[in-house]
């Protein structure tokens, strides 16, 4: 009887895993059906872009600006009487534009953008409004979804570029001011195993975490349920879901496309 | 109210994507005007050279690798972009080499004249030249060359255990009894070439003289052998010849005359003989005091007679010249 029990136990558990990933390949395909409205989700674009992206720049910079200084000064506290010093610029362009300012931007922006859309939908969501949109015939996938994830989409990788450029200037300056490190031997480094696909590489990233960021904060948003404390609940559980999907779409990034290829 | 926000993101994206892509352009040393000089370089392989690596002629940086592509016939070609006005040396080739132990590879343009003497490096040149194009070859990168000196250590290590398995306690005592053996050996060979060494120093000098003496002898007669060959091209030789025998002719006269000569210089000789004979006999007289002029000369009362007979006469002529009319009276009547 007992084991009868445990049996069923295990096969609920599968069978709710299997309907969360129905619900999330669900909620995937509403999303991309929405694409097709264009007449409603076009006006909101721009705007969450500029919600999402523009305003959004200056975390970006600001934590890029002292990641590029600490790396700089980690590298040379490294590499003091074994490696040349100009290996400071290789380690700082390479590290930034290849994984610290797509991750560390992404992490900064599950924060900031993911719990804002899963606060402002989850909000939504619990006063009804958007009942009310769907009464009213708009489809909420077109009209708040979709904008939001376009956004993510286009402006992640505007983000983590300015981040990218404002790292390896941080590096620069913060070797010439602060270490025995030349101008013309940070640009040696930097030059010497540049490829422009460590920084195609790195928007792209950006880019799927722009898409996953707000669709996990969207669809939090949207299951929210009761009041203010199941938008709380749907806030933190959209930064803490869209921080394990950056880190886990970091990795499958890296197998998938860093794994076999040669600069 | 939408205009602001499409102003905004539009802004943002255009700066931004003006600034990665102006830093990409900067950091690649894209050359967006065209203004650089391209030249193809073909290989055998190109080891780890990449895009970006530095292009060097004499030392100076003077552009980077461009592109690095197979051929169709298996050979890499290497397009190099090199400063505008940068020019290349006399037939030029290319290597790719280490610029340091960090993985940095570098091209170098250089003279086929300069390059090392390397048979691999030449056989690499030889296999790519040809097509127009500069022949290039790689030098074996640090990461080989250990490779290699592993596996001679390898190898070292190897015959160093065998030796040490061969080398037991008979083997050792035998060789320190050939050492010693050696070493008597060496002294006695030292103590020898000492003996010797002033014989030695001794042959050697005058073998070193003999040869000086037969090396200016040899110049003497190569020296006399050119001026008798000179005489015989100038008919010099006909000549002295000629010379010869009138002076023979003359010598044979001369010879003649002094037979003459000497027949009466006999004669006279005869006369002179005779004459000193008699010379002899005259003085022999006069000697012995025989004769008027042997007395004269043998006897000194003739002489003391004669001076006291002069101090008389000058007293008188004294005498005479102050009393003239003591001696001489003159009278007319």
């Amino acid at each position: 009887m007992r084991g009868a029990a445990v049996v069923e136990g295990v096969g609920r558990r599968t069978r709710l895993a299997i309907e969360r990933v129905g619900d999330i390949a669900g909620y995937v395909g509403d999303v991309t059906r929405a694409a097709r409205d264009v007449r409603t989700w076009a006006p909101e674009a721009t705007l969450q872009a500029r919600r999402l992206g523009v305003d959004s720049m200056p975390i970006g910079v600001f934590i890029a600006l002292f990641t590029g200084v600490v790396l700089a000064l980690l590298a040379s506290y490294s590499f003091t009487g074994a490696v040349p010093l100009y290996f400071v610029g290789t380690l700082v362009a390479k590290t930034v534009t290849l994984e610290l300012a797509p991750v560390l931007t992404g992490l900064a922006l599950a924060g900031r953008v993911g719990a804002n859309i899963a606060a402002e939908l989850g909000t939504m969501r619990v006063t009804e409004q958007i009942d009310a949109l769907e009464t009213l015939a708009y489809d909420p996938y077109a009209f708040l979804v979709f904008p939001r994830v376009l956004a993510g989409l286009v402006m992640f990788p505007i983000v983590v570029a300015a981040a990218m450029l404002t790292g390896v200037a941080a590096g620069w300056v913060a070797s010439i001011g602060l270490l025995d490190v030349s101008s013309s031997e940070f640009i040696k480094g930097v030059r010497l195993f540049f490829d422009s696909f460590d920084v195609r590489y790195g928007l792209v990233k950006a880019g799927s975490f722009g898409v996953a960021v707000t669709l996990i904060g969207a669809r939090q948003g949207l299951q929210a349920r009761g009041g203010a404390q199941g938008v709380g609940a749907a806030a933190t559980s959209a930064v803490v879901f869209s921080a394990v999907a950056i880190l886990v779409l970091d990795a499958i990034w890296a197998v998938v496309w860093l794994l076999g290829h040669t600069p | 109210m939408r205009k602001r926000p499409d102003f905004i993101v539009g802004l943002t994206v255009l700066l931004t994507a003006v600034a990665l892509v102006s830093a990409l352009v900067w950091v690649r040393q894209t050359d967006v005007s065209n203004r650089r000089q391209r030249v193809v370089a073909r290989f055998r392989d190109v080891g780890n050279a990449r895009v970006g690596n530095a292009a060097m002629i004499r030392g100076v940086r003077s552009g980077r690798i461009d592109r690095i592509e197979l051929a169709d016939d298996g050979a890499v070609l290497v397009r190099l972009s090199l400063e505008r006005g940068t020019t290349l040396p006399r037939d030029p080739v290319v290597l790719l080499n280490e610029s340091s132990l960090f993985g940095e590879w570098q091209a170098t343009i250089t003279e086929r004249a300069a390059l090392p003497h390397d048979e691999a490096v030449q056989r690499q040149l030889d296999a790519v030249s040809g097509d127009g194009m500069i022949p290039g070859a790689t030098l074996p990168d640090i990461a080989k060359l250990t490779a290699v000196a592993g596996q001679i250590a390898g190898d070292v290590a190897a015959v160093a255990g065998r030796v040490g398995v061969a080398f037991d306690d008979a083997a050792a005592k035998e060789l320190r009894a050939s050492i010693q053996n050696f070493a008597v050996l060496s002294s006695t060979l030292a103590r020898t070439v000492r003996d010797h060494e002033n014989d030695l120093d001794t042959l050697s000098s005058k073998l070193q003289n003999a040869v000086r003496s037969l090396d200016r002898t040899a110049q003497t007669t190569l020296e006399i052998a050119n001026r008798v060959d000179s005489s015989m091209t100038g008919g010099e030789l006909q000549q002295l010849i000629t010379d010869l025998g009138a002076a023979a002719a003359d010598l044979r006269k001369t010879t003649s005359t002094l037979n003459g000569m000497a027949n009466n210089l006999a004669a006279t000789q005869a006369r002179l003989d005779n004459f000193l004979a008699n010379g002899d006999s005259v003085f022999k007289k006069i000697n012995t005091g025989r004769g008027t002029i042997g007395m004269l000369v043998n006897d000194s009362s003739l002489y003391v007679g004669s001076d006291s007979l002069v101090t008389a006469l000058r007293a008188l002529v004294i005498d005479v010249r102050a009393n003239p009319k003591k001696f001489f009276n003159l009278s007319v009547f």
